[in-house]
């Protein structure tokens, strides 16, 4: 396990060798182009629509007679299109982006078969297209993170087989015996999507399991999606843009290892705490808050390798753009896990299992960890497509500063206003109004935060938009947030 | 890490691991349940659903009531799901075994729902199959308009409901009689309330009393119950202020039928008849001010009137009345979710669950007797 086996130990630009692999690497990065920006357009079309809708939802909760006479409008058929939209349109497109780059630099191979992705890209995009209009004409299955259609589901699942099939071809191409810690999460997401995809679907839809039992398979869904394909994504990608950018290794591949097996373990057994004191067999719910447990010792051994990695690094989040999304995203994966394991307790469950404290759960997950993870990886990625450095370093920022007060604000809101309807809900002498009515003004400050989030999605896409039209700085130099005061500044501080 | 083989072998192991422990196992474990039944095979539950409550189940889920809505009753050491009168006993896996989808829910911006077709006033539209609750209790339950959690505790506990009957079959016939009683309590528990916070509306109280129906149960169609007269309707408003959503009605027994969340008021159908569940869809403000949710008026046709007025056109008053000479009535999709409410029903007593009722200690507020109503919210 020696260090210098990781292709990460960057040899800075120094040795003749150096160039050979510029070159290669820059032919890999032109082989991603096309597939890579058909995907990360499109989910920054997602993203804006999910985010438009977003707003329409958290407005409506506190105004409900807001365009209510209007059936595709109601409360309760927008806010499953959002959720979608966000899930399948902007994060996992995104995410597929992201590790197909990571794949090809990562196997050092450039992209073979770019049709296969392009038709899953197409036919991605069909699906989630179909499932929305599914799910606002009325035919949403009214299962959470499964509520598109089953025709749209299928079109998912012909999609998602294209592009595994690529990965999966593209790693056995890969030159080079070593296997990154990038490519162990990413490989572990392809794998594992489909069969979790597939067994949801079969156990709901095509030979529906009895009773309660969907609920459970439903929960085992949507949290297994939310830790296998989005948080396996996001932590190959944190892995892999931590140390590229400080040009530093990654401070311990045991723990990596540690880290990678344990989360796959612990984490793919959570889910039925959402379930707690349901109909269920107490035994499940008890394994599924133990197992939450236990993802402490992920998180402790992520985090403790991420933090040494960057120890006497940090300074340099002023400057580099993705190092900022992406270190933001790492801590909030500690955060996540955290609240994640405060909310699965069952002393507090009891109080916030029926709350708006589970919405701030997911928020933190799919957003403060994942969203903002793929925000770095695409200020990096981005440029190296297009020849073409980001415009505007004040853009960037600004991006930052509203997405992390939004998500802040909105996580605080949601888990103070849930923890409040909570403890009123729970408390018989209060009529259930007033449990509501008690989570009002949170739910307003929750759309004041939706705001600014869609303040910094529409400066994202503007921006991102400005690279795709050719308009970026043309520059060898990339976009530093703040002026490089001196020269070598971002070598060592 | 070198080698191939440890790191897929790996990724298929958590998984099978995860997938088998949390699905496959729990399915040979609680998969394949059937109904229960007594010995001589008779009082079956729970009984497989009609086609209009299997489409109801479909619209609910594509308007998105489950995100609101839970449809599951914790246990008493486990959440205060019993004391706000959601159920008398805690849901089990039985319940729900003809279920499909399962809208256990995990939000309650609303009500829980599990028996919410328990609480209907009579037998009348009810498709449930487990039949259910007896007429009148829910109407006096609905009675007092301070909406106070302790109000409603009192004139409940007497009517007492189709819940806690269902516990116990027998009781059932008993409770008819309680419920006429349940009048008197109504005014002292009203008092009683007084300190409690519902921001009823001020005038609203006494006058809308629309107690009525307290002793007398209703069987009548919804419709027929039309109420009185337009000009009773105007009140409505009141019923409102007393701040219904509360229902939680916080403390007392096992009644189900008689925690009423939005109080009855007059001019409206009894409190959770199918009548009553319509108008509450077209407008829930119009019978509950602070009700958050949205309306449903594109589950419903306005037309005019052609000879008579339809028997399910909707009993509206004030601002959501259709002009003269047109009417408002539901579609097929609205007949359907409600019928699926009104079959929302885990009243029936399952062996494997002991009942609230059954066990009085389980809350002191909520033991069984009737007498119980009296008793202030803790």
């Amino acid at each position: 396990m020696n260090p210098a086996g990781i292709p990460l130990k960057e040899p800075s630009v120094s040795a003749a060798a150096g160039d050979t692999e510029q070159f290669e690497r820059a032919l890999i990065d032109a082989s991603t182009r096309v597939p890579v920006l058909i995907f990360y357009t499109s989910a920054v079309a997602w993203l804006i629509l999910g985010t438009l809708l977003a707003g329409f939802v958290s407005f409506k909760l506190h105004t409900p007679d807001l365009l209510s006479d209007v059936s595709f409008l109601t409360w309760g058929r927008v806010r499953p299109a959002h959720m979608n939209v966000m899930v399948y349109g902007w994060a996992s497109m995104a995410g597929m982006g992201t590790a197909i780059w990571l794949m090809a630099r990562l196997s050092r191979t450039v992209l073979r078969y770019p049709l296969l992705l392009v038709a899953g890209a197409g036919f991605w995009n069909l699906g989630v297209l179909l499932g929305l209009c599914g799910i606002l004409l009325g035919d949403s299955t009214g299962y959470q993170w499964l509520e598109f259609p089953s025709y749209a589901a299928i079109i998912l699942f012909v999609a998602y087989t294209l592009v595994a099939s690529w990965a999966v071809l593209m790693f056995r191409f890969r030159r080079g015996e070593q296997i990154y810690i990038t490519q162990w999460y990413l490989l572990g997401a392809f794998l594992w999507f489909p069969w979790l995809y597939a067994a949801g679907q079969l156990m709901l839809f095509v030979v529906p399991v009895q009773g309660v039992l969907q609920a459970a398979v439903s929960w085992w869904y949507a949290n297994n999606l939310l830790f296998l394909w989005f948080g396996a994504i996001a932590l190959g990608t944190a892995y892999y843009m931590i140390p590229k950018v400080i040009g530093r290794p990654v401070y311990s591949y045991h723990l990596a290892t540690i880290g990678f097996w344990s989360y796959a373990l612990f984490s793919s057994w959570t889910g039925m705490q959402r379930l707690v004191d349901g109909p269920f067999p107490a035994w499940m719910v008890t394994a599924s808050i133990a197992a939450t447990i236990l993802t402490l010792i992920p998180v402790a051994t992520v985090g403790l390798n991420h933090h040494m990695t960057m120890q006497g690094y940090f300074p340099l989040m002023r400057y580099s753009p993705t190092l900022r999304f992406t270190v933001f995203g790492a801590m909030s994966y500690t955060v996540f896990s955290l609240v994640g394991i405060l909310i699965s307790l069952r002393s507090v469950a009891r109080y916030v299992n029926f709350t708006e404290a589970s919405v701030a759960y997911s928020h933190l997950g799919l957003y403060a960890f994942f969203t903002m993870v793929i925000f770095g990886s695409m200020y990096y990625i981005v440029p190296r497509l297009i020849g073409r450095e980001w415009r505007y370093a004040s853009l960037i920022k600004l991006h930052f500063w509203a997405s992390a007060y939004g998500i802040g604000l909105m996580t605080l809101m949601l888990l103070a206003g849930g923890f409040l309807q909570g403890f009123s809900m729970e408390n018989p002498s209060l009529t259930f109004s007033e449990s509501v009515e008690s989570i009002l003004p949170y739910l307003r400050g929750r759309s004041l935060a939706g705001i600014l989030l869609t303040v910094s999605h529409f400066i994202f896409a503007y921006h991102f938009g400005l690279m795709l039209l050719g308009l970026g700085r043309k520059s060898t130099v990339p976009t530093f947030l703040n002026p490089v005061e001196a020269e070598g500044a971002e070598a060592h501080i | 890490m070198k080698g191939l083989a440890p790191l897929f072998l790996g990724i298929f192991g958590t998984f099978a691991f995860s997938w088998v422990g949390l699905t496959l196992i729990p399915n040979w474990q609680i998969g394949h349940l059937n109904p229960q039944s007594d010995e001589e095979g008779t009082d079956i539950y729970p009984m497989p659903q009609s086609g209009m409550v299997q489409w109801g189940a479909h619209v609910y889920a594509a308007n998105g009531c489950v995100y609101c809505h839970s449809e599951q009753v914790r246990a008493d050491y486990a959440g205060a799901d019993i004391e706000r009168k959601w159920g008398d006993r805690r849901s089990a896996p039985r319940d729900y075994i003809f279920e499909r989808p399962v809208f256990l829910g995990k939000m309650r911006m609303g009500q829980d729902l599990a028996n919410i077709g328990a609480r209907a006033p009579g037998e009348e539209t009810s498709p449930s199959p487990a039949g259910a609750v007896p007429a009148g209790a829910s109407v006096s339950g609905g009675t007092n308009p301070a909406a106070s959690p302790g109000a409603t505790a009192g004139a409940p506990g007497g009517a007492s409901s189709g819940a806690k009957q269902s516990t116990s079959p027998a009781a059932a016939q008993a409770q008819a009689a309680p419920s006429v009683p349940s009048a008197s309590p109504a005014p002292q528990s009203a008092a009683s309330s007084a300190p409690s916070p519902p921001k009823s509306a001020p005038g609203a109280s006494p006058a809308a009393t629309a107690v009525a129906s307290a002793g007398s149960p209703p069987p009548a169609p919804p419709s027929g119950l039309a109420s009185p007269s337009p000009g009773a309707m105007g009140t409505t408003a009141i019923s409102s202020g007393a701040q219904p959503g509360t229902a939680t009605a916080p403390s007392s027994g096992p009644q189900i039928a008689g925690a009423p969340w939005p109080l009855q008021t007059v001019g409206l159908p009894p409190m959770y008849s199918a009548a009553w569940h319509h108008v509450h869809l077209y407008s829930p403000r119009s019978i509950n001010l602070d009700s958050n949710m949205p309306s449903y008026r594109f589950l419903y046709h306005t037309r005019r009137i052609s000879d008579a007025r339809s028997a399910d056109a909707l009993q509206l008053s004030g601002s959501d009345a259709p002009p003269e000479g047109w009417e408002i009535v539901p579609t097929y999709d609205a007949k359907c979710l409600v019928a699926y409410m009104m079959a929302l029903n885990q009243s029936h007593p399952l062996k494997e669950v002991k009942s609230a009722g059954a066990a009085p200690g389980a809350s002191p507020a909520a033991s069984p007797s009737p007498a119980s109503g009296g008793q202030p919210p803790k």
